[in-house]
């Protein structure tokens, strides 16, 4: 599995005179779920952009397993850490769903026996097997969205950044694809989710990274560091509700652990009990 | 992409800025007609030198020099064709500095003239109101299809697209997973401005007024001057033999 250490990164566009990332020091460990939360402009997507090798780093360093990324190639940064697109349809170019998934499978060099059961696979594990004859273009929303995953997740990357999931989505549409992520968690591979979305992360992300003006203001457990108003206010967000409910509930101290609702409320019974 | 670029408005504080477009259209024209009526080297790169000074005038130069680099593969065609069609290394050098003058001649007048200058001075000309919109809309959108551009190259090279990969086919075949959703993306937004457009009753008023009008300075008009002197002189030497 993946190991990224991001150190002293400072990036600027070509031409810009500002930077858009400024003295950025992390690491994301092996199965870690990590949201990448900010206001509009914070640099989210550009920070994500570095982790998997698009954009290389003009101050600073970013190592995939102990290795720079500016030795590293795209297309090979890519096997190892897929990039979802916040717009599915920036991928698409494919006149069937199925070829649009064996893409990256054949730009890789898989051989063609092991892309048909890849794909057939993928197809199946992301609900697309009846529409593997559609046009990309035709699918709704949710579809595209699994779709675009799909054909990254085919070659089972060891780590997976997905920028803004939640995009334009109907709850049904939500949930399946926080079914699809957390399923990923749970496979121990490395999540990384850029959303505004605070709910959505809290219910995939266990850590949480928070930009602002291209620092970052906080890097921490999710629950923990969305519960300081002071820092969710200066990152534009909200808190998330089961974090609300924590405080409303009286649960103080925070749980560390991976809460869902119910076992949010099982605490509050027992603390009523008791 | 990146030579789109060169045709991207860039606001200055700069005498070619404040000029008015019509003179500043008038020229570029003349300019573009000469590269492609002469072929000779020595007319050629006077026009380059010309625009070279036009560009600095603007303080423009850095954009058009960055935006070189995406004439790149056009040049490669141009010599790839050259060559596989029997021509020679200097045929295809003299085809690429004419592409490079035809493409500068438009260049300093884009990157000096705001679009909406642009319609006025269509308006002005008498160009319908439809047209002339839908030509300012192009202009406007050249940065946003470039950013789209760079987001779908990036969304193919995370599916491993090496576009520098491979033979002179080959790249130009790893092209098309980036130009369909160009394409279809450009295509689905022409039809939501066009919706939005008629919900705000564009066109509903046959004649419209404009609270800025175009007028001509003595500066313009020494550059009307200056393209009438230029077209003669040229003239002159096409009638002299100069190819």
């Amino acid at each position: 599995m993946v190991e990224i250490v991001v150190e002293n990164l400072y990036f600027k566009y070509p031409e810009a005179s500002d930077y858009v990332l400024k003295n950025i020091n992390l690491r994301i460990g092996e199965g870690e779920s990590v949201a990448i939360l900010g206001e509009n402009g914070a640099g989210k997507t550009t920070l994500a952009k570095n982790l998997n090798g698009l954009l290389k780093p003009v101050e600073g360093s970013v190592k995939i397993d102990g290795v720079d990324t500016r030795s590293l190639s795209v297309a090979k940064m890519a096997r190892r850490i897929g990039f979802v697109n916040h717009n599915p349809e920036h991928q698409f170019f494919a006149e069937t769903v199925e070829d649009e998934v064996r893409f990256g499978l054949r730009n890789f060099g898989f051989p063609e026996e092991e892309i048909e059961r890849s794909v057939q696979e993928a197809l199946g594990s992301f609900g697309l097997e009846e529409y593997r004859r559609k046009n990309p273009f035709q699918l709704s929303g949710g579809e595209k969205k699994r779709l675009a995953i799909a054909s990254i997740m085919v070659w089972h990357p060891e780590a997976l950044i997905i920028d803004e999931p939640t995009i334009g989505m109907d709850y049904a549409q939500r949930l399946n694809i926080q079914g699809i992520l957390r399923n990923l968690v749970s496979e121990n591979r490395s999540i990384i989710v850029i959303t505004h979305d605070v709910d959505f992360a809290a219910n995939i992300c266990r850590r949480a990274i928070v930009l602002s003006r291209g620092e970052i203001i906080g890097d921490g457990v999710l629950r923990k560091l969305l519960s300081d108003r002071e820092l969710v206010e200066r990152a534009s967000l909200k808190k998330p509700f089961l974090v609300e409910l924590e405080e409303e509930l009286g649960l103080s101290g925070l749980e560390e652990n991976f809460d869902g609702l119910s076992s949010i409320l099982t605490r509050f019974f027992q603390k009523c009990r008791s | 992409m990146s030579f789109l670029k060169a045709f991207k408005y860039k606001r200055k504080e700069s005498a070619v800025h404040r000029l008015d477009p019509r003179p500043k259209f008038l020229l570029a024209v003349v300019l573009m007609a000469v590269s492609i009526v002469f072929t000779d080297i020595r007319v050629l790169l006077t026009l380059l030198a010309g625009q070279l000074i036009l560009l600095f005038l603007a303080k423009t130069l850095r954009e058009w020099v960055s935006s070189l680099k995406g004439l790149l593969f056009f040049f490669a065609i141009i010599f790839a064709t050259q060559i596989f069609f029997g021509g020679t290394l200097f045929t295809g050098f003299i085809l690429s500095l004419r592409l490079l003058v035809l493409s500068s001649s438009m260049s300093w007048f884009f990157l000096s003239s705001t679009p909406e200058d642009i319609g006025r001075a269509m308006g002005a000309a008498g160009l319908p109101l439809e047209l002339t919109f839908s030509f300012i809309m192009a202009i406007r959108f050249i940065p946003v299809i470039y950013d789209e551009f760079q987001s779908i190259y990036d969304a193919q090279r995370s599916r491993g697209l090496e576009l520098e990969k491979g033979g002179f086919r080959k790249r130009v075949r790893n092209l098309m997973p980036i130009l369909i959703p160009l394409l279809v993306g450009t295509i689905r937004r022409t039809y939501e401005i066009a919706d939005a457009m008629e919900v705000r009753a564009f066109g509903a008023s046959p004649k419209r007024t404009s609270y800025k009008s175009l007028k001509l300075k003595r500066g313009d008009y020494l550059l009307i001057l200056f393209s009438i002197l230029l077209v003669s002189i040229l003239i002159y030497l096409k009638l002299l033999g100069v190819e």
